[in-house]
């Protein structure tokens, strides 16, 4: 599973220059520094789904750097399985797949020699990438243009193999951001499909998106950021609750209006 | 930190872009286009002397013979016009009625006669170089203050070898020590430095954009900033893909200097290019290449930072263009007339190299000035190369 406890986070606005183009500045600015996040905390098991919900600028980015390790929080912390993120980053980078709406794969590489080069990194075997790693490529379909370069694909090819190269290593964890931003229909319904496919087989996700019905549809959790601090973090079933006719919208909205947080502890 | 590098070498090599700047650029396009200014040169310089210079006499009548020796003189063709002013002399060539005008002194003979020196005035414009007006007016008043001088000697009974003493009182001979090796390291050597040094910051500019803020663009620098690979790994890898591309272009380029110079040389008969080529030895080239490696080190580590810090394509190159002049200036040095490499320049990281590649290719360089200019360079390469490090490990560089 996966732990998060009161992240906070700042940035210097100085040095932060997408600070000025993206987020509000007037409550969360203060004395030259940008408090990205005060308090963020939740929790996701094995086998679940959990939602990050959040308005444009509330953290959401910001958590998920915090989780893979790309960035590092002033205070808090991140737990997978035993694992400290922040003591032991290397050790979680192993435990965890990364995916958002841009592929961040190599153009000018071949699908398979991209997937290889991130597998190879994570320390997978050659054997592994001989034997095992085909029967990924068989579930994604991808094997009839593993050797065509990816900028020659399609959006939806593209993201079907970026797909292949977050998972190719066999992660504990799955963080998604807004992976089906700027998507097609069909894109968009592979992304989706895998989501289920990787919660039975009990790794637990994490995807931040503002499409509500996404989340209604696959998340077994809840947690929406607004203003750097997780204002709600619970079980589907109580974000649900919190509107009379059990709108996800209105749910979201509800979170957004209130001043008092509501945290499940684990 | 090999994978990365491997992945970034076979992904640069694949991009057209890259071939252009690293091989088409040096191996064909300055070739080309060199060959072709020099061709475009050397004919202007052709027609322009070929042209008949339009000349106006002044006072015509000063100097009958002189008027006869210019009148049949196959550079000049005679103008005719009435000018009376100096006002009016300039005006007619501003005008381009006339390239040139001459105004004999009106008492010439009487002063040829009473041993007087005669003020003779020459008005054309010099801003046309090619042309050769000065040199072809003084050529022809040359050769008929000669004829005067052999006129006056031989009235008063000097023989033809007496005559000759007159005129050429004393004879020196120059004898150059240089050879033809030293004179071309000296005349063209500090302009090789001056060819090569910046193709190093150009070969290393591309990749270097392409794999910060051309991976940040795209969105791949956050992908593999999620593996469990150190960002020292990474800068490292990077940082070795830059400076091996940017060490191919010296390389093709001086690859390919040699080349051209052979073919030239062979083409045009000019033995003097290739026999001088061929006496510089095989370990004076791998110097001037190793000499190359910190300096593309220290290009490429600049690059790198300025790219990661950059958070786009454009905005890279932006800050990227004014470091093209700023390298310049180090490497001005080997031009400037009697600058040697000594203690004091071998320190001085890039000027060191420029002006040790002159004096290899003059073979006058002091063998033990290497020391110094390796460990100067090296240091400042490493130093550059710390920087690009620490720089890539912060998040305010990385996630602007």
């Amino acid at each position: 599973m996966i732990s998060v406890e009161n992240l906070t986070k700042t940035f210097s606005l100085t040095t932060r220059s997408n600070v000025h183009r993206t987020q509000k500045l007037d409550s969360r600015q203060q004395d030259g520094v940008f408090n990205a996040l005060t308090g963020v905390s939740f929790h996701c098991q094995r086998g679940e789904v959990l939602g990050l919900l959040g308005p444009n600028g509330a953290g959401k980015t910001t958590t998920l750097r915090i989780l893979s390790s790309a960035l590092k929080p002033d205070s808090g912390q991140v737990r997978i399985n035993d694992i400290d993120v922040i003591k032991s980053p290397m050790a979680a980078k192993q435990k965890i797949g990364f995916l958002s709406g841009k592929t961040g794969l190599y153009g000018r590489l071949t699908a398979r020699e991209n997937i290889e080069f991130f597998a190879r990194l994570h320390g997978v075997s050659d054997d592994y990438l001989g034997n095992e790693a085909l029967q990924i490529y068989e579930n994604l379909a991808i094997s009839e243009f593993l050797d065509r370069r990816v900028e020659h694909l399609s959006t939806g090819m593209q993201q079907k193999v970026s797909i292949a190269r977050a998972v190719i290593h066999k992660p504990d964890v799955l963080v998604l951001d807004e992976p089906t931003t700027g998507l097609d229909i069909m894109a968009t319904e592979t992304i989706l499909e895998f989501i289920q496919l990787m919660k039975e087989q009990g790794t637990a996700v994490i995807f931040s998106t503002h499409h509500l019905d996404e989340v209604g549809m696959l998340a077994d959790r809840v947690t929406v950021i607004n203003n750097g601090v997780s204002a709600f973090s619970d079980s589907m079933e109580a974000f649900r609750q919190l509107s009379p006719d059990r709108n996800l919208r209105r749910s979201f909205m509800h979170v957004l209006s209130q001043e008092v947080t509501h945290v499940a502890s684990v | 930190m090999w994978q990365v590098f491997n992945k970034e070498l076979v992904e640069l090599l694949r991009d057209t872009k890259t071939l252009f700047f690293i091989i088409a650029l040096p191996m064909v396009v300055f070739p080309v286009l060199f060959g072709l200014i020099g061709f475009l040169g050397s004919s202007a310089a052709l027609k322009e002397h070929q042209k008949m210079v339009r000349y106006v006499l002044v006072n015509p009548e000063a100097s009958a013979r002189f008027a006869s020796t210019m009148f049949y003189h196959s550079d000049f063709e005679k103008v005719e016009l009435e000018l009376g002013s100096e006002d009016e002399y300039i005006n007619a060539i501003k005008t381009d009625k006339a390239d040139l005008v001459i105004v004999l002194n009106p008492n010439f003979e009487q002063q040829l006669q009473s041993g007087e020196t005669s003020q003779w005035q020459v008005f054309y414009n010099g801003a046309n170089v090619l042309s050769g007006i000065g040199m072809k007016v003084r050529d022809a008043v040359d050769e008929f203050v000669t004829h005067i001088q052999d006129e006056i000697l031989a009235e008063k009974g000097f023989s033809a070898s007496e005559l000759l003493a007159f005129k050429a009182p004393v004879e020196v001979e120059q004898i150059d020590t240089a050879d033809e090796r030293e004179s071309f390291g000296e005349t063209l050597g500090g302009f090789i430095p001056y060819i090569l040094i910046p193709l190093c910051l150009t070969g290393a500019m591309y990749p270097a954009i392409d794999l910060g803020a051309g991976e940040k663009e795209r969105g791949t620098i956050e992908t593999l900033l999620l593996t469990p690979v150190s960002r020292f790994a990474i800068v490292i890898g990077k940082f070795l893909t830059i400076t091996v591309t940017a060490m191919m272009t010296a390389l093709i380029t001086i690859f390919s200097m040699v080349f051209w110079s052979f073919i030239i040389g062979s083409l045009f008969d000019v033995s003097q290019v290739s026999s001088i080529l061929a006496s510089v030895s095989w370990f004076d080239y791998v110097l001037m290449v190793l000499l190359l490696v910190p300096v593309s080190a220290i290009f490429s580590a600049i690059l790198l930072a300025i790219s990661i810090y950059a958070s786009s394509f454009k905005e890279a190159q932006n800050y990227m263009g004014p470091l093209t002049i700023l390298v310049i200036f180090p490497i001005i040095a080997p031009m400037l007339p009697g600058i040697k490499l000594n203690l004091t320049w071998s320190l001085i990281p890039i000027s060191n190299v420029a002006l040790a590649i002159k004096e290899l290719l003059k073979g006058t360089i002091d063998y033990s000035y290497l020391l110094p200019i390796f460990v100067s360079t090296g240091l400042f390469a490493l130093a550059s190369i710390v920087f690009c490090v620490y720089w890539f490990s912060r998040e305010s560089v990385l996630f602007r």
